[in-house]
């Protein structure tokens, strides 16, 4: 006979009663870090704990963050999304070009630019999965074709919408819709950035561990073998997290090109490394099967907080870098020996 | 140069609050081949894995002719041959006999003579060149036979070594188990194959409950000794058949003209009754594998099939597959509660809008691991936590899930100890009793005895004229008569 099923604590804390104990102490242990980090800066810097730095940080890690959410989604499903920086920077080059040199009002210029990402997601999506080639290559591949399209449609210049180039005009109404959407506001100049960074943490994480399609996607990259022969829709799946993914890192572009107010060719190409970081601190497996949103959230809030810490005790520019690096092995390192210690108790 | 015996003395290990290991002992004599048999989380893989230097005892010892016998050691002189071959899928078999022994030259090595003197002995000379990948599970499991075979080990542990083999295989597999043991090896073999143990080994170790539960030798070894120290409630199987007897003789799948594209099988009829668990039997290449599989969409067929009133793609769709290993159904990143109710969609755990429905996935994956009688502590705890026949029963309810109307199974019972393997065949009773359909691809003749109505032998992709189980008295009868199916259905 079956021995009766004991619902223990851990069962509560997820809904769809995920092996919840790691995850806890995986956020909890980010939660820590980032604790720790902020008191190592306040003693060194006791101007650090102020408002006006912790409203950069929020600010400075938004773009970071957002793309981190849609790559989770595809390293989630076991795939890998390279291009996502070159999409953000596609993004903005391509939504200057349309709105101010095209004079395509913003309000159908915004949607064309998420339509270009939602082609590039296909791109990606169907390229791997029906042409069977490994993701790593084909987004390998499509960073540098994206690059290369955002020098191809900008002549290689930069964009400003407050000064468009001679002959273009920019409609007074639209520019200021189009710096509303980051709007700083209070005597601590807040984005509302961080705002849209929030919304899309809740609707990934919606997505990723509440819905039909989380849960899917969630069991599809634990075993895609398995799931190919349980007739769940793989292909579909993993071309859909492309498009995502796509998607949510042409909407950071928009957002910091409403943000910076500039465009340029190179735009997010530097910050594809670190919205990796980002997602690998959060606790996500490159083996696929394991992310979440919050864990995104907190990768980025951790890196941006070091960004910020750094460059306020000014130190040198190689010190961001090799904290960067160091803090990215180390909390995957961390991470392993605690599952490792919890196999070794729990058997 | 002889082994020296291994006295294993007061072995515990504990995993957590699960205690594997309770004060254990065990003399493991050399030229001895020695049965260890036990149910399923037992203690015998710890127990193992502890012998191979993979794993450290939380107290007790193991000693070699008076000193202690080291992790070191161990690793060096025990040579584990797995029920699930652990090897290099992209180097060729030649190169998989060498990796670990090349030597110190820069060059790249070469099979010495013996290596392929090895392989010959294993009727493995044929696929030397062949990457493994490529190579049938058969194939595999021999190459890492001739793996611990090349290495100078003197402690041989098989770990369901024959579970894939063909019987020739099996025979050629255990000459080889005996010529170790006559060389003055420690072997040990364990297994859930009751006969095997009777046949091949000279002394029988039971373990329950992490320690030696009965040893038997001489005139007490016999399977019947054997089953009684593993199951504790005696089931009464022939009472379960009987109150199917009275299925409808209606089909519920039909096939004909279906043949498979990679040209296993061509041009066969076959149909299943509803409430009926048909075996199909055949050794690796008869097409019987291929068959079943064709049958979930998994390897591509066409001809006309119809499944209730379902017929083509529609029909396909009406059917859950479940592969012979647990690697290829179960996600071990997944909790067991999940795990259950992965193939389900909505609304049966989520909304119109694609919302889960966290209560509902509870109370069904609860009901699930009741009626399949998974034994699991708590529905999230990760599904490797589970034994082997408890992970078996998983798989299976996860296919059950989604209602199908026909179950299709490889090898359902592959490395599942004997409790569990009659829990498993009364799920299937009880599925098929509800008006469906069981296929299973089976290759031991008392699991066919045991769970199937009717067995069809596989030979060179043709099929053999229905064989009713009902209609052989004990399993000897229906294993002589597979035989001359299959003897027959090759030479013709």
């Amino acid at each position: 006979m079956a021995e009766p099923i004991v619902q223990t604590r851990a069962a509560r804390f997820s809904a769809a009663g995920r092996a919840t104990f790691d995850l806890t102490l995986r956020l909890g242990g980010l939660a820590v870090a980032i604790v720790l980090v902020g008191l190592v800066f306040q003693s060194l810097n006791d101007a650090f704990l102020n408002t006006d730095v912790i409203i950069s940080i929020l600010r400075s890690m938004s773009s970071v963050a957002i793309m981190g959410l849609g790559l989770t989604l595809v390293i989630v499903i076991g795939e890998i999304d390279l291009s996502v920086g070159a999409m953000y920077g596609l993004a903005a080059n391509s939504l200057a070009v349309i709105w101010i040199l095209g004079g395509v009002p913003i309000y159908a210029a915004i949607p064309l630019v998420l339509l270009i990402a939602v082609c590039v997601g296909l791109f990606n999506g169907f390229l791997t999965t029906t042409l069977r080639i490994p993701s790593f290559i084909v987004t390998l591949g499509s960073y540098n074709l994206l690059y290369g399209l955002s020098l191809y449609v900008t002549h290689a210049s930069t964009f400003n919408p407050n000064y468009p180039p001679e002959g273009f005009t920019v409609d007074d109404g639209q520019l200021a819709f189009f710096v509303n959407l980051t709007k700083q506001f209070g005597a601590h100049q807040f984005s509302v950035e961080v705002f849209w960074m929030l919304a899309l943490t809740l609707v990934v994480g919606f997505l990723l561990h509440r819905s039909l399609f989380g849960f899917r996607l969630i069991a599809i990259g634990g075993n895609p073998v398995a799931a190919q022969l349980a007739r769940l829709p793989v292909r579909r799946y993993k071309i859909v997290a492309f498009v995502l993914s796509a998607v949510i890192a042409a909407i950071a572009g928009i957002l910091d090109f409403s943000f910076i107010q500039t465009s340029q060719p190179d735009l997010g190409l530097s910050q594809t490394f670190p919205v990796f970081a980002a997602v690998i601190i959060g606790g996500a497996s490159l083996a696929g099967g394991k992310g979440t949103a919050i864990g995104t959230l907190g990768g980025a809030l951790l890196l941006a907080e070091l960004q910020i810490g750094l460059a306020l005790l000014s130190p040198g520019p190689h010190a961001q870098q090799i904290f960067l690096g160091a803090v990215t092995i180390g909390a995957v390192a961390l991470d392993l020996s605690l599952t490792r210690l919890r196999a070794r108790r729990a058997g | 140069m002889r082994a020296v015996a291994i006295a294993i003395r007061a072995l515990r290990k504990n995993y957590g609050n699960t205690r594997a290991l309770d004060g254990l002992d065990l003399d493991l004599i050399p030229g001895e081949v020695l049965g260890i048999a036990g149910p399923n989380g037992a203690g015998k893989s710890t127990l193992m894995r502890i012998l191979a230097g993979e794993e450290r005892q939380d107290t007790g010892e193991l000693r070699a002719g008076g000193t202690v016998f080291s992790r070191a050691e161990a690793a060096r002189l025990v040579a584990v041959v797995h029920q699930e071959p652990q090897l290099f899928p992209n180097l060729t078999v030649a190169e998989n006999l060498l990796v670990g022994r090349e030597g110190g030259n820069v060059m790249r090595p070469a099979s010495p003579a013996s290596d392929r003197a090895l392989m010959e002995a294993l009727g493995l000379g044929p696929y030397a060149a062949r990457p493994l990948a490529d190579c049938t599970l058969a194939v595999q499991q021999r190459t890492e036979i001739a793996r611990a075979l090349a290495r100078d080990a003197k402690v041989f542990l098989f770990d369901e070594p024959n579970s894939a083999l063909t019987d020739e295989e099996s025979d050629e597999l255990f000459r080889e188990i005996h010529k170790l043991a006559d060389a003055g090896n420690i072997v040990i073999l364990v297994t859930h194959r009751l006969g095997d143990l009777v046949e091949h080994t000279a002394r029988v170790v039971v373990v329950r409950d992490g320690r030696i539960a009965a040893e038997l030798q001489g005139e007490a070894l016999t399977e019947e000794a054997i089953a009684r120290m593993l199951v504790l409630e005696e089931h009464r199987h022939e009472a379960a058949r009987g109150a199917r007897e009275g299925r409808a003789e209606t089909a519920l799948v039909r096939a004909h003209g279906w043949t498979h594209r990679g040209g296993a099988f061509a041009d066969v009829s076959l149909t299943v009754a509803r409430g009926e668990i048909l075996a199909l039997m055949g050794v690796e290449g008869s097409g019987a594998r291929e068959l079943l599989r064709s049958l979930a969409g998994v390897d591509p067929a066409q001809g006309e099939i119809a499944v209730a009133e379902a017929t083509g793609r529609a029909a396909i769709a009406l059917t859950a597959y479940v592969p012979a290993t647990r690697q290829l159904s179960l996600y071990t990143n997944l909790s067991v509660g999940d795990n259950l109710l992965v193939r389900l969609a909505r609304p049966d755990i989520a909304d119109g809008m694609g919302t889960l429905r966290p209560a509902r996935m509870r109370t069904l994956a609860a009901d699930f691991s009741r009626r399949f009688l998974v034994k699991t502590r708590t529905l999230t705890q990760g599904i490797r936590s589970l034994s082997g026949g408890n992970q078996q029963k998983v798989a299976i309810a996860q296919a059950l899930a989604a209602r199908p109307r026909l179950l299709l199974l490889e090898e359902p019972t592959r490395g599942v100890d004997i409790g569990a393997r009659r829990e498993i065949y009364r799920l299937l009773e009880a599925y098929a009793g509800e008006g469906n359909g069981v296929v299973m691809y089976c290759t031991e003749v008392p699991e066919m005895f045991e769970a199937a109505d009717r067995v069809i032998v596989v030979s060179d992709g043709r099929l053999s004229a229905p064989l009713a189980v009902a209609d052989h008295p004990h399993v000897e009868a229906l294993a002589t008569e597979v035989t001359r199916l299959e003897r027959h259905g090759r030479a013709s």
